[in-house]
């Protein structure tokens, strides 16, 4: 179940909103930030923390290196110190002094100008200078329990044979008569037996010790310093000096060792290698935190931005949506001067353009559907009509009407073109043909006193024409523009620029200006006769050719009407269809 | 010659310009003289360690009080005294008061307070003990004002003596007394001696034995040791400790590996000690019933004290001699003497209000003082410290089995050359 509800996260994440333009700015976002970001902190880090690191080691070496120092200065002063003594001892002048208490006058003159060059060797670091005889009998000032020191056990380390220096190391200088006597003052101590068959002094030693406090002192300040942990190891391996604190040598740290010339110690400070790379690494968590940070803004203003940016282009997907489903009033607010604002106004434009286009189509539907709608009232059984007219006609041959029967027969070749619905669009030959029908039913009917002028070429006349468009100008010639069908008519059909141009004038009544604007606007009111043919031919035209073609009517009232007709030329297809079907 | 004139008045503006300009920068290089002028620093030295030192550090504290802009800076240098002052002598940066009784070698770094003292009369010179003063004297200057002092008296330990069923000595007793009751306070097998004698004496302490002999170690003239140093007076004064020792009553003390007689007393384990008032307060703290008595008289001879005294100097080379004085001043006034208890009040009204001379334990160093009037061989001849050195060499050589007068004799003999 857990697995599952992980796939779906993963598919949530890494398919769904993957393939979102939000997703990819965010991430290319992030990818802008965080690549520079990431890459500068971790270069401002390393760089950092290698300047950190390299300074810290060598103030490391530095601070070691000054313990040396100090200590060496004061290992060599007491070594000179030590040096002084002996060459002192060893010269033959001074052989009245001697290994125990000395007790005439010339010993004690003796004893006294020893004590004044111990003395005058003592400087302000110097914490005592003995020279401890075998007997117990000491030279130096009277403030030592011979005793004590022997207790002591650093004292006690100092092998009886030992020859040359021997360092007694650090350790509290309490070996004063009295207690109250001890200064508890941290010392190192030099030892230096005496070794001199001939003298008086052989079997003595010389000890000197240092005031220690600022050695000391130093090592502290340097442990707290660079929380290091400082040993000091005679060459024997002898610990003389160790930090207080609890330590466990790791081989990880950080050692800086020296050793000093005067006596061979080695000075060892360790840090363990976190404490080393404790500033370092507050720098690396720093660097880390502030990243994390910068990651957290960046998302939240990438989120934002994106999200802003995103949803204006979901808007506009949306609302393309909604057009598709047909909702062609939607439109988009515009926010901004940007590039959006301009598809977003694009848009607009196109979904009111497709608006008005589809009305128009719509319209056109609608008139079409009007238009078949009359012809379906129009629409009265050819047969039965002709079958009576056929009957009317033999009838009137048999009474021997024979005009009666010739308009008859005329009617019914217009009836038969007329009703002939199959086909919208007919040639130019068929109208024309239809025309004289009808013009010979006139003819009985007025008499031979109109005149009919046809000027068409016979190529012309295999193009299309919307059926019936003709004949009902024809017949507002005779039941508006003549009176009692005197009268000249004049049709001219001509090409004019690959268009197909018909002009039908007539010098009948004509009509005035405001009767001739009205024409051709449809007037649902007008319901009646008189030029309702006229605007049914004009629809034709636009319904089968496109709203740029139609009739013009130009009329001077009392003087003639002429109408022109343009559309675009169209042969009759072999399959008997216009290309409209 | 107008030039001439103007010449030399532009020169000599210059130079007073340059002067003043170099006096300024002296002035302000100057750390001791703080950073503004409203805080003046007054370096003080002594010599005295622990409760001596806390007194005089509060003395101090008082007195900056007293004297708002000033800070007083105790600087102690304890067993460094000589050597941190001479080296602050040589160097020209001495401090500006310290304490002093080393006159002979130091006068001629010292500010002869004559002029001051008479001056001010809030000082009341009449009221200090008469012959304080000539301690501080060299060639009738006077170089120090008594702080304080102490003279020397014989301490005892009641409760060895009331062990032992002997009475307490009295004013007025002779060596022969001192002797008898050293004797019968002596119990080896207690490891309790009568006397503790020191291994290394000063010198000067022993002036008051060898005077109450009638012996010397200089001619009064101080320029001769010869016949005084060796003396047969002065030999048996200092032969008469040597034989204590040798014959057991005395125990050596403060000598290598020997404690400090001060510590022994206190210990119980000696039962007559001889200093001055120094360690009368630690006697009473670790609780030893101690009696005084003023210091045994050689038969028919009048007893002869030798006076310990501190006094306050101001160095020559003090930038604030005024302000020196001030703290002098004030060091040696009714109130700073009362808070001073390690040292006997130099002042006779303190004495007299507190009642000091007529407490038995305090009055014998008060008879001692009347009897302190000989001059010490230090003020006497300005090389004697060279001289000191073989006198105190014989002195040690006595107190450990030497014979005084073939000491002494040989000393002389090897100081002769000194004092040509």
């Amino acid at each position: 179940m857990n697995i599952q509800w992980i796939r779906q996260l993963n598919k949530r994440i890494f398919s769904g909103s993957y393939r979102s333009i939000r997703t990819k700015l965010l991430f290319c976002f992030l990818i802008v930030t965080l690549i520079p970001l990431l890459s500068l902190g971790a270069l401002s880090y390393y760089q950092s923390a290698k300047i950190i690191n390299s300074q810290f080691g060598k103030y490391g070496e530095n601070a070691v290196a000054q313990l040396e120092q100090q200590t060496s200065s004061s290992l060599g002063r007491m070594k000179q110190m030590s040096e002084t003594i002996y060459s002192y001892l060893l010269d033959p002048a001074h052989t009245d002094l001697r290994n125990q208490a000395p007790i005439s006058y010339s010993e004690i003159i003796e004893k006294n100008d020893f004590e004044a060059l111990l003395k005058s060797l003592r400087t302000d670091q110097t914490a005592g200078i003995y020279i401890i005889t075998p007997s117990g009998y000491y030279y130096g000032e009277n403030n030592l329990d011979v005793a004590k020191l022997r207790n002591m056990p650093e004292w006690k380390t100092k092998p009886a044979s030992y020859k040359g220096l021997y360092w007694l190391g650090f350790y509290m200088q309490n070996h004063a008569m009295s207690s109250s006597g001890d200064s508890n003052l941290p010392v190192l101590g030099l030892a230096v037996p005496i070794h001199n068959s001939n003298g008086t002094q052989n079997g003595s030693t010389i000890l000197i010790e240092e005031n220690a406090q600022e050695l000391i002192h130093m090592f502290k300040l340097f442990e707290t310093d660079t929380k290091s942990h400082l040993t000091i190891k005679a060459s024997d391996g002898r610990i003389v000096y160790e930090s207080a604190s609890n330590f466990t040598k790791k081989d990880s740290d950080i050692t800086w060792i020296r050793t000093l010339a005067v006596n061979q110690w080695t000075i060892e400070a360790r840090l363990p290698a976190k404490a080393f790379y404790l500033s370092s690494g507050i720098i690396r968590s720093n660097t880390i935190v502030v990243a994390i940070i910068s990651c957290l803004l960046a998302f939240g203003f990438a989120y934002l931005f994106s999200s802003r940016f995103t949803a204006r282009i979901r808007t506009l997907k949306d609302s393309m949506q909604k057009v598709s489903f047909g909702k062609l009033d939607t439109r988009m607010p515009i926010e901004g001067r940007d590039e959006l604002g301009s598809l977003d106004m694009s848009f607009n434009r196109m979904v009111s353009g497709v608006q008005s286009l589809v009305q128009e189509v719509e319209q056109s539907e609608r008139l079409k559907k009007e238009a078949e709608l009359k012809a379906f009232h129009y629409q009265i059984n050819p047969h039965l009509l002709f079958n009576t007219l056929n009957s009317i006609q033999w009838k009137a041959r048999l009474e021997g009407a024979d005009d009666i029967r010739q308009m008859l027969y005329h009617l019914t070749m217009v009836l038969e073109g007329n009703l002939d619905i199959s086909q919208e669009l007919i040639t130019v030959g068929r109208e024309l043909r239809m025309i004289e029908h009808f013009l010979k039913i006139q003819e009985i009917r007025y008499g031979n006193v109109f005149s009919y002028e046809l000027n068409c070429e016979d190529s012309l006349k295999q193009y299309l024409i919307p059926r019936m468009t003709l004949q009902p100008l024809f017949e507002n010639i005779f039941f508006h523009g003549f009176t009692d069908g005197i009268g000249v008519i004049k049709l001219d059909v001509i090409v004019e620029k690959n268009e197909l141009l018909l002009a039908l004038r007539d010098n009948g009544a004509g009509m005035t200006e405001e009767k001739r604007e009205r024409l051709l606007v449809p007037d649902p009111k007008r319901r009646g006769r008189g030029g309702l043919g006229v605007q049914n031919a004009d629809q034709k035209f636009k319904l089968h050719f496109g709203p740029q073609y139609g009739l013009t009517v130009f009329s001077t009232k009392g003087e003639g009407t002429a109408i022109v007709i343009h559309w675009p030329k169209e042969e009759e297809r072999p399959d008997g269809y216009s290309k409209e079907n | 010659m107008k030039k001439r004139i103007s010449h030399i008045v532009l020169a000599t503006t210059l130079m007073v310009s340059i002067l003043s300009a170099c006096s300024g920068n002296a002035g302000t290089a100057n750390p001791e003289n703080g950073g503004s002028d409203q805080t003046k620093t007054l370096r003080f030295a002594t010599w005295d360690t622990g409760d001596a030192l806390k007194i005089e550090q509060d003395i101090a504290k008082k007195f900056e009080a007293e004297h708002p802009g000033t800070k007083v800076q105790v600087e102690a240098y304890a067993d460094g005294f000589d050597q941190k002052l001479a080296a602050g002598f040589g160097a020209g940066n001495p401090p500006d008061v310290m304490y002093m009784w080393d006159f002979p070698t130091y006068h001629q770094s010292l500010e002869p307070l004559d002029s001051f003292a008479e001056k001010d009369k809030d000082l009341k010179i009449d009221d200090f003990y008469k012959g304080l003063f000539n301690y501080g004297k060299i060639d009738d200057k006077l170089y120090g004002i008594p702080a304080g002092f102490t003279t020397r008296v014989v301490y005892y330990n009641k409760k060895l003596f009331d062990a032992a069923g002997v009475p307490y000595p009295k004013d007025g007793w002779e060596w022969s007394d001192f002797q008898d009751i050293a004797k019968k306070l002596t119990d080896t097998s207690k490891k309790q001696y009568g006397f503790g004698a020191r291994a290394e004496n000063d010198t000067y302490d022993l002036q008051g034995f060898v005077w109450s002999n009638g012996g010397s170690f200089i001619s009064p003239d101080g320029k001769t040791i010869e016949g005084y140093m060796n003396s047969k007076e002065t030999a048996e004064a200092i032969q008469m400790f040597g034989d204590m020792v040798k014959d057991g009553t005395a125990v050596l003390t403060g000598g290598k590996g020997q404690q400090s007689g001060d510590d022994i007393f206190k210990g119980g384990k000696i039962a007559m000690w001889e200093s001055g008032i120094w360690p009368l307060e630690s006697f009473k703290q670790a609780g030893v019933d101690v009696g005084t008595v003023e210091i045994p008289a050689f038969p028919g001879k009048p007893v002869k004290g030798v006076l310990a005294e501190s006094a306050l100097s101001i160095a020559k080379d003090s930038k604030n001699k005024d302000l020196a004085w001030e703290f002098v001043k004030f060091y040696v006034s009714n109130e700073s003497i009362k808070m001073r208890v390690a040292d006997l009040p130099v002042r006779q009204s303190v004495v007299n209000e507190l009642k000091k001379d007529q407490d038995p334990l305090y009055k014998p160093y008060y008879t001692m003082l009347e009897r302190s009037d000989n001059t010490p061989a230090f003020l006497l001849n300005p090389k004697w410290n060279e001289v000191n050195r073989q006198l105190s060499a014989a002195v040690e050589a006595v107190m450990h089995g030497s014979n005084a007068q073939e000491a002494l004799n040989q000393a002389v003999k090897d100081s002769e050359r000194y004092l040509k």
